[in-house]
């Protein structure tokens, strides 16, 4: 006799046990299957080299929304968020206003220091630079509560799930004119033409829009991509909590808190309980078959699983209307990032400011104009990882010596673009692992060349690693591209952008819905009070 | 000198400058049409570079032209005459083969048929699918965006009316428009087809003129704009104006004159005239000043804005923003004369297959990798090309010329305004080489017919014929200058920035193209303000 749950969420990532924690929270006896022996999907810390931690995949955390953090009381469960000072942007010689030995940007929290910095390379951009971010708080301030709505269907007839969007469109009337202008261009805009209207400093630029490519198969000059550049401002009106910075232990430790909370609350959480099938009768989803044979019922199942996973792997061929499967297997992926983790002995020394110092302890961006930013896109347009990729370097162990042995360090290297789909003539990922490694490890010592000297060890996660160990389709790390056509009401397709699917009491609770990737949350906890409703219960 | 006693005054004398000019003539009130060149036309003109032969000198095809302006201003009474030949698209590709987009689907989809059952057969319903998604914009187009600052009844009429046009495309195909129109071109292409060389010849028409690629965002929206409102369908129109784009200039003069619109050439505007926050004329970069109760602007809005009008009465908020219209011009020009036909090799035995626009653009990496090098401000080698023969469905314009002259139109798409290495001044004619040299490639023996040559690049575009940054749209087609927020949120009206001064060009929703559409809506907002001050 099979074992029955009020609801079963499958897949363990940050979203699923979110969606759990609040499920459980609201009295649901909630039960939480995942198919690896660690928790957390991309969000995981593991020892890949002996005495040297590494958050494998996802490696800083942003975004997680304050109200989750404070209805599961995550700092009670271990949470710890260190924060991360500064974006440091190296040179190579000859660039920058500094003479001899090469030049860098350095943006840190203090705003004074950050202006007189900027003032260095430009007086224009020193004087743009406050009125862009005075600009920006205002748009996220605007744009905040989108995130934490249900997108509604606009070619439905019943108004009521409009109502959200009505009050968006009068609070957007009472915006002045230039903002609704820039709130526009942030929606349509390349990061890359949308900062041109303020500022001339290449570095500056190129290091800003970085944000709106991450984990997209967008180039910086692509239109769509403005809009995360208004990411990193959600954090400052969320007030105190400090929005961006490296989970104590790695981001295992969010997934860790989170599950623990779950826990907590009475929810059940299974590893190494793969998943093979939803069963679905009479067109109600009741239960799932796990790979060992084990059958377990359930009144509501919330998928945290990418579409193409949930759909047409764990459901009977024949149970999805034909025209459903259709945009199904429409719905992109492409995965375009990688991953280099390192084990070093020391320290690495840039050309353009060396030794150990301040500058390290935040985020090291290798981006010195928008020109390359856009020509490592260029390569992964026709198939190929960026020759001189975009590389954004943590050095966690800076701020959390505890994750390598004392006097070692371990460095994290996200790296853009590496095409899932690679040309014919180039093989497959597993042909090009190495030569990969090797051009993000070129592209770093461009800047710091002591690099090759101080590696230990090297972990190249590639597009179809990721795929291979998380699940995540095509190792797009967001379960789905974020393009313009992708999202809110479109997210994952027309239509079933309301967490709900065409198979009753089968919901979706991962990033594959809407406000789509990243260690947010919101969807797992919108999708959990969705459900909540449609069941006549309040979260608790 | 002030000349008093003028209703209008329509500053250039484009397309659509003249269309709005009509229109305010066959309602009474007394225009006038100010150009800074020698002939009316702007972009949609004829000239003549070698004796006896005329060449459509930028825009060569003028379908996309809405049929109620041609109703309505009578422009085939006054000598307009259209001429759509069976073939819309002939595009090559270097190994011989070519994909023919005919008026007929079913002829293009009987084509396809050698290449790929698969595109065979899915030709009828994308070309059913443009129709449709385009005959929602088509509507879109007619409109006059609304307004969301203080929205009255009206908007919320025209709201309602959308609404129901919106719905009327059924549930489908409504979620289906939703989802493209922001898509990349290559994309939304892809859904459907599985040859490159059928792809990249309709996605051609979702990047032409801009500055983007076919993995540009937004670029579907492009593409089923220039099917927005006439028969383009999924081939996209090739309609050429008898006696070149010229002679529907002259018709739109003709008509505007009947209804007693007088024309000025040679009459540049130097500044619009403004007091408290009201346009009051312009005044003529001779000294001359002209007064009238509506100024209108043909040209495009970022010259207007930041060149024409006062700085004071526009403000820093708004000079900064139309500062920033995007104008990055991408297109040049070359206009050949040939002493016969030239013979494409892919065309085989079949001449009439050039009678259309034949397009060199053998794929969607070719397009992108053009757009690519536009991108770092160089021309790709080889460049992207559209070119016509309109002699060979209209002998008119080599009537004066030696027997066999043919003259061929040729667009060269991703061509930076801006270049990288030296001038346009200094590389004109190494470009106009490259085209040449391209062509011939395509039609063995074309570079040795050349008899005149002209090249128009985008610098040329931006002096010779006022387009800012070169571009011949008035400002880049992106999802960011789109409708509500064409050229700027809270100017999409057809009233810029001052009371009294209008916007009539492409910098105006619904955008560029030979379509008279911008003409014929800022005419209605003009008019019905006008009527308003009356009562």
């Amino acid at each position: 006799m099979a074992r029955s749950y009020d609801a079963i969420i499958i897949g363990g990532g940050h979203n699923g046990l979110i969606s759990a924690a609040y499920l459980a929270r609201a009295g649901l006896t909630t039960l939480v299957l995942e198919k690896r022996h660690v928790l957390g999907g991309a969000a995981v810390t593991e020892e890949i080299f002996p005495g040297f931690r590494f958050s494998v995949f996802s490696y800083v955390v942003s975004l997680l929304r304050p109200e989750i953090i404070r209805d599961l009381q995550l700092p009670r469960h271990g949470l710890d968020i260190l924060p991360l000072d500064g974006t440091f942007t190296p040179l190579r010689p000859g660039e920058g206003p500094a003479a001899g030995g090469g030049d860098y940007l350095w943006r840190v929290n203090d705003h004074g220091r950050t202006i007189r910095e900027l003032r260095r390379w430009s007086a224009a951009d020193a004087e743009a630079y406050e009125e862009y971010g005075q600009l920006m708080v205002e748009m996220a301030r605007f744009i905040k509560p989108i995130l934490a709505i249900t997108p509604p269907d606009p070619t439905s007839n019943d108004p009521r799930p409009l109502m959200p969007l009505a009050g968006l469109a009068r609070r957007f009337q009472q915006l002045p004119q230039r903002q609704q202008a820039v709130f526009v261009q942030l929606m349509t805009m390349s990061a890359s033409d949308f900062l041109d209207q303020w500022f001339e400093t290449k570095p500056l630029k190129a290091t800003m829009s970085a944000s709106g490519i991450i984990g997209t198969y967008q180039g910086v000059k692509s239109p769509g991509t403005a809009y995360v550049l208004l990411h990193h401002y959600m954090g400052e009106i969320d007030g105190a909590f400090r929005a961006w910075g490296i989970p104590k232990g790695g981001t295992g430790g969010i997934s860790n808190a989170i599950g623990d909370a779950a826990r907590a609350l009475g929810a059940e959480i299974r590893t190494e309980a793969p998943v093979a099938r939803i069963i679905v009768k009479g067109g109600r989803a009741t239960g799932v078959v796990l790979e060992s044979g084990e059958e377990i019922e359930a009144s509501s199942i919330l998928s945290s699983l990418d579409t193409r996973l949930t759909f047409l792997s764990l459901l009977e061929p024949g149970i999805l209307d034909p025209s459903f499967e259709e945009e199904i297997r429409r719905f992109k992926f492409r995965g375009s990032s990688g991953k280099v983790n390192l084990a070093v002995d020391r320290l690495p020394d840039f050309t353009c400011l060396p030794g150990e110092g301040e500058h390290l302890r935040g985020a090291v961006s290798f981006s010195p104009s928008v020109e390359e930013m856009e020509q490592a896109y260029d390569d992964a347009k026709y198939g190929r990882f960026s020759r001189r990729p975009y590389v954004d370097m943590i050095i966690p162990t800076l701020v959390d010596p505890s994750m390598a042995p004392p006097g070692k360090h371990v460095i994290s290297c996200f790296v853009q673009y590496a095409p899932y789909k690679l040309a014919p003539e180039l093989g497959t990922w597993d042909d090009q692992r190495e030569a990969f490694g090797d051009a993000v490890i070129d592209r770093i010592a461009e800047f710091a060349p002591n690099i090759r000297d101080v590696i230990l060890h090297r972990n190249v996660q590639t597009p179809l690693d990721i795929e291979r160990t998380t699940g995540l389709s095509e190792g797009n790390i967001f379960q789905g591209e974020l393009s313009l056509e992708q999202l809110f009401f479109n997210r994952p397709v027309p239509g079933y952008a309301r967490f709900r699917t065409p198979v009753r009491d089968l919901w979706l609770c991962g990033s594959a819905t809407h406000p789509g990737g990243g260690i947010m949350g919101a969807n797992g906890r919108i999708a959990a009070l969705e459900v909540l409703k449609a069941r006549g219960r309040r979260a608790a | 000198m002030t000349t008093n006693g003028y209703d209008a005054i329509v500053i250039g004398g484009g397309h659509n400058g003249l269309v709005t000019a009509a229109y305010l003539g066959r309602a009474g009130l007394r225009t006038v049409v100010l150009e800074r060149r020698e002939t009316l036309g702007g972009a949609a003109t004829t000239t003549m570079p070698a004796s006896g032969a005329r060449v459509p000198t930028l825009a060569h095809t003028v379908g996309r032209l809405r049929p109620s302006v041609v109703r309505e201003l009578d422009l085939k009474r006054h000598g307009l005459s259209l001429i759509g030949p069976d073939v819309r698209v002939f595009a090559p590709a270097p190994d011989g083969t070519a994909v023919a987009l005919w008026s007929d689907p079913g002829r293009t989809a009987e084509g396809l048929r050698a290449r790929s059952a698969h595109d065979a057969d899915a030709y009828a319903a994308f070309d059913r699918l443009v129709r449709s998604l385009a005959g929602f914009l088509g509507e879109l187009a007619a409109r006059t965006p609304p307004d969301i600052e203080s929205p009255g009844l009206g908007d919320a009429i025209a709201g309602l009316q959308l609404g129901r046009t919106f719905r009327g495309l059924g549930r489908r195909d409504a979620r289906t428009i939703t989802r493209v129109l922001p898509m990349a071109v290559a994309d939304f292409v892809a859904e459907s087809f599985e040859s490159d060389a059928l792809q990249a010849a309709i996605a051609w028409r979702g990047v032409h003129y801009t500055a983007m690629g076919p993995w540009s965002a937004g670029t579907t929206a492009v593409l089923l704009a220039d099917s927005a409102g006439n028969d383009g369908g999924a081939a996209g129109q090739t309609v050429f104006a008898r006696g070149g784009p010229g002679a529907l200039a002259a018709a739109l003069e003709a008509a505007g004159s009947a209804w007693g619109v007088e024309y000025r050439t040679g009459a540049e505007v130097g500044a619009i005239t403004s007091r408290d926050g009201r346009a009051t004329g312009v005044a003529l970069v001779g000294g001359e000043e002209l007064t009238a109760r509506a100024v209108v602007a043909g040209i495009d809005p970022k010259r207007a804005l930041s060149r024409l009008a006062d700085p004071v009465a526009i403000g820093p908020s708004l000079l900064w923003r139309a500062a920033n219209i995007r104008t990055p011009g991408t297109v040049a020009k070359v206009n050949l004369v040939l002493n016969g036909t030239p013979r494409f090799t892919a065309a085989g035995s079949e001449e009439s297959v050039i009678h259309g626009r034949i397009l060199l653009a053998p794929g969607i990496d070719p397009l992108e990798r053009a757009h690519d090098a536009a991108k770092y401000g160089r021309w790709s080698a080889p460049p992207v090309l559209e070119a016509t023969i309109p002699s060979l469905v209209d002998p008119s314009l080599v009537e004066g010329a030696a027997p066999g002259t043919q003259v061929m139109s040729v667009i060269a798409q991703s061509t930076p305004y801006a270049l990288r290495d030296g001038t346009w001044d200094g590389r004109r004619e190494a470009f106009g080489d490259l085209v040449v040299s391209t062509l011939d490639a395509y039609a063995p023996g074309l570079a040795g017919m050349i008899t005149a040559r002209q090249v128009l690049t985008p610098l040329d575009l931006e002096r010779d014929y006022g387009l800012t940054g070169g571009h011949p749209m008035h400002g880049e087609h992106g999802l960011d200058q789109w409708f509500l927020w064409r050229p700027l949120l809270g100017h999409a009206r057809y009233r810029l920035a001052l009371d009294g001064l209008y916007l009539a060009g492409a910098g105006a929703h619904p955008g560029g193209g030979v379509s008279g559409q911008n003409g014929q809506n800022a005419a209605r907002e003009i008019l019905s303000d006008w009527k308003k001050r009356r009562r």
